[in-house]
This record gives C-alpha cells, structure tokens and sequence, in this order.
C-alpha cells in the first residue's frame, strides 16, 4: 500500500452511483440510496457489496495446518476441505490481532479472508511466525476480487446464473461453482446476519477487472425481480451490529480477548500449543474483568463509540459500536461492561453528551431469530 | 426556485455559513437547516433541540441532528430567546430531510441583536457561496 488511495474492483460503479469515503487506506462507497433502504433490502430481500478492501491470503505447504493451530485460535485440524471456520489470532497476551474467516479448499489449501485495517500487520505476523514451519504464504488480496451477496433472496438469485445445485453448499461450507460462466470460489458465510454467500474470483487484479464487473453485472440483474440494491460499507456496519457481530477496531482490540469479547468459542483449549494460550487459560481461571454487552435504548438516543456507561452513579464501561438500527428504529450498541455490574437488573445508564439516557442489556442478534437472519422461520 | 447543482437556496430567507436559514417573521425568526446539509447528512433520524425560553448564541451549537452513521452539532445563526420549538420534527426526524425549509423548520426565537444579521449572507452571497460547495 503506498500513500494514495487503494481502490476496488467496481471503483467505476461506486464512482458513478455512490458516495464515496476513505475508509482503511482505500476509496469506499458509503452508500448508493442510503443507508437505510440498503439495509433493509439485504434484511428483506438482497443486497451485494464489493469488499474487495479485505485481506485475502492463501496459505499452503505441508505443514500449514500445523502452522495455522500455533498461529490462530480456532482447531484448524477438525476444519473439513471446503468448510469455513470463524477465528482469531491473538498476541501472547491473548488479545486479539485479528478475526477473521478461514477455509480450506482441497486439503492443504487454506484461505484467510481479514479485516482490510490489518492487511499488512496479519501478513508480517503471519510471515514472522512461519520460520519453524514448511509453509507458503501468498497475500492475493489485490489479485482475487470479492463480493458479498446476502439475504434471504440469495440462494435463489445465484441459482439463476448457475448450473450447479447451490443447495449443496450449506452455511459455512465452500465450494468452486461456475458462475455466470466465471470460475468462482463462494462461501455460505457473510457478516449481515443473514443467509448469503461471499465471492471470490481469482486472477483478478485491480487493475483488470473485467471479469468481476462482469459477475456483479450478471448478480445485479439476476436480482432485480427482488429489488436487489448495492450496499455500501454503512448498511454493512448496520447490518453487523444488528446481528451482534464484532468490528475489529471497535469491539475487538489487541488489548480485548476472544474470552471478554464472549466470542470464546474460537479459543480451543485442547490444542496443544498456540499464541496466547497461556494467558487465556489464565484469564478463562481467573475470571474476565471486562464483557461484551449488546444494548437497546429505553430512551431516545443514539449511543456512539466512546460513551460512557454508568449504574448508580458508577461509571462501569463505555460504548465500542453504537447505531440507529433500521430495522427496529432505535438506537442500539456494543459496549463492555464489568461483568459483575449487570447481574441484578438490565438497565444501565448511557451518558449521550450532557444527558444519561435508560438502556437495557440485550442478547445478540439485536432482531427476532425467528423473522430475520439465516435461522429465520 | 433557485437551485446551486443539487441544493436548493430559496430566496426570501438569509444564511450562515453553518448550513442554516433564517427567515423574518415581523419581529421573530424562523431557523432550519438548508437543502445542501440535509442532503449531505442523508437519512436523518434524530434530532435535539433546547427547550422553549431557552436561549441561543450566535455561532454556537445548540442542538443536534444525528444520521445513521453521524452526529452533527445544529449551530445557531443568531441569538435570542426560543419562542417555539418544533417538537414535530424530534418524532419525525425526516421532516428535515423532506422539507428542509418548511415542515423541517427548528425553532422561532426572538432575536437579542438585530445587528448579528450583518454576519449572515443574503440570498445572492449563499447561491455563490453554495457554488463554491462540493457535492461530496
């Protein structure tokens, strides 16, 4: 990355139909519509972005499930060929480096997918810590394109431009599948909530990105009898905090642990040896002294990062994410707490400037499982 | 209607150069925010006013609008006392966006200093001054 701005794939259509921000290093749009139709679209029907701006590497060798059980969090050897996996690496005191998805494509072939904020920083760590392994690490971040389509309409919008059976792939599985006459590589995985797929194509570059525009061309006009919007880099912060997902930068930290961050199903113990185990067996003893809530306003307000949280007068923690959701037409957020100050009642106090308004500790997703996201009824 | 690219600046109503209008009711003011900031703020969904016989400060902030994604401080064109608030717009945030100049209006003051008026542009120096804009 040098001092000007990255840019994507379809930096021609955001240019043309969006607003545009920096955001990590690159141009970005941040909405096309607004924030609020975009969400909702992908919420009730469809809606693609182009997140081209995330790290991508590959990672191969005959000892890169070795490495990547020592350098990540999550068990890498129960990981099926063609199945994804959430995760984190941490430092040695068990904060986290970064979150992340990792998959493997034919055994052996692993694929990490990062927050385009720690491009460079995962790449160097992840390079730094491979001396002791027979291991190749490729960052192809520029080189593949990705998009993401989600929403309840997804399946059945890329059916439409396929000859394979898009079922085959459940939620967290993987697969190569021809797509609009394209070799592409998608994932049943997404960061909205929702039931939807995220797509790579490979030899891609930037620079010639004939063969993205022309798969987010096919998607955008197999998805138009649902009204399928592109979505910009807003609907995605409110479409993740909605469904109580964590953005790295804000509710993930190098001084936050997977344990605090109550994501600890991605710490497994039982492995022998990985960076930052020892600390995180220590706190999992010890005890947490911070955890990630979700809160919904009780009054009118809108929480943003950095408020400060208070009960009885005290303050017990400060806001990380915080947004007007869409869907519920409220003002909801993240925030850590000390966990011992939540046991007896829910309400806490949200200091917004010069007011402190009610709030209520609530479980994540913010929605109904039953009527929104990928468990939908 | 006078329109500078996307914005409308009606005429008949002066402005600051913090995105407000200011239009003459006899001896009170009418204040809201122009077309070009709704329109950069985008979806407005809430927003913070004073309460009548409050009073307002010329160049200072005095409530807020927030979007989905922002918060921006509403900076008072005048000052003076507030004689009405539209209380409307805070169960209807996208009034502003809506109807920036009319159904979105903000308060009604009585002006302390008839002299601060000499600090605002007139309809001919904000069509210029909204030139000068981005778009972005």
């Amino acid at each position: 990355m040098g001092n000007h701005k990255n840019r994507t794939h379809l930096h021609a259509f955001h240019v043309k139909n969006g607003k545009m921000i920096s955001f990590a290093g690159f141009e970005m749009p941040i909405w096309y519509k607004g924030i609020i139709p975009e969400h909702l679209a992908v919420r009730n029907s469809i809606g693609i972005f182009d997140v081209g701006h995330m790290g991508r590497a590959v990672i191969t060798g005959p000892e890169a499930e070795e490495f990547l059980n020592f350098v990540t969090t999550n068990n890498v050897s129960t990981l099926e060929p063609f199945s994804a996996q959430y995760s984190t690496i941490c430092n040695k005191r068990g904060g986290i480096k970064d979150d992340f998805v990792l998959s493997q494509q034919e055994r052996g072939n692993f694929f990490m997918v990062y927050n385009a904020a720690n491009r460079k920083k995962n790449y160097q760590w992840l390079t730094k810590n491979a001396t002791r392994f027979k291991v190749e690490i490729e960052d192809l971040s520029d080189n593949i394109s990705m998009f993401a389509v989600q929403g309840p309409r997804a399946q059945e919008t890329l059916q439409k431009i396929t000859t394979e059976d898009l079922g085959k792939i459940e939620r967290f599985k993987c697969g190569w599948i021809k797509l609009a006459g394209l070799k592409t590589f998608i994932s049943r995985t997404g960061y909205t909530g929702e039931d939807g797929y995220e797509i790579f194509i490979w030899d891609t570059p930037v620079s010639a990105s004939e063969k993205a525009e022309k798969a987010w061309n096919a998607i955008i006009k197999a998805g138009k009898e649902f009204h399928i919007e592109p979505c910009g880099l807003g609907a995605r912060d409110t479409l993740r905090l909605e469904a109580g997902m964590c953005l790295y930068g804000n509710d993930l930290d190098e001084n936050t642990t997977p344990l605090e961050a109550r994501i600890g199903f991605v710490v497994k113990f039982q492995k022998e040896e990985f960076i930052g185990k020892e600390a995180l067996q220590k706190q999992k003893v010890e005890g947490i002294k911070k955890k990630r809530i979700g809160l919904k306003m009780l009054d009118t307000g809108i929480p943003r990062p950095k408020h400060e949280i208070s009960k009885k007068g005290e303050k017990i923690g400060y806001v990380t994410s915080g947004t007007f959701s869409p869907l519920l037409r409220q003002g909801i957020a993240m925030a850590y707490i000390h966990p011992e100050s939540a046991v007896t009642d829910n309400t806490l106090l949200v200091k917004i400037r010069d007011k402190h308004v009610r709030a209520e500790i609530t479980r994540f997703p913010f929605y109904d499982p039953d009527r929104y996201g990928y468990k939908r009824k | 209607m006078v329109k500078v690219k996307d914005a409308e600046v009606p005429e008949g109503l002066i402005y600051s150069k913090d995105f407000e209008w200011v239009k003459a009711e006899g001896a009170k003011v009418r204040i809201g925010i122009t077309d070009y900031a709704q329109k950069q703020l985008r979806e407005i969904v809430y927003v913070e006013l004073p309460a009548e016989g409050d009073t307002i400060t010329q160049n200072e902030p005095y409530g807020t609008v927030e979007s989905v994604k922002a918060v921006s401080d509403l900076v008072a064109p005048l000052s003076g006392t507030i004689e009405q608030v539209n209380t409307e717009v805070q169960d209807k945030p996208e009034l502003l966006n809506e109807d920036p100049y009319n159904k979105g209006w903000l308060l009604v003051i009585a002006p302390s200093n008839m002299e601060e008026q000499k600090n605002l542009m007139d309809h001919p120096q904000a069509v210029e001054w909204h030139k000068g804009l981005s778009e972005d």
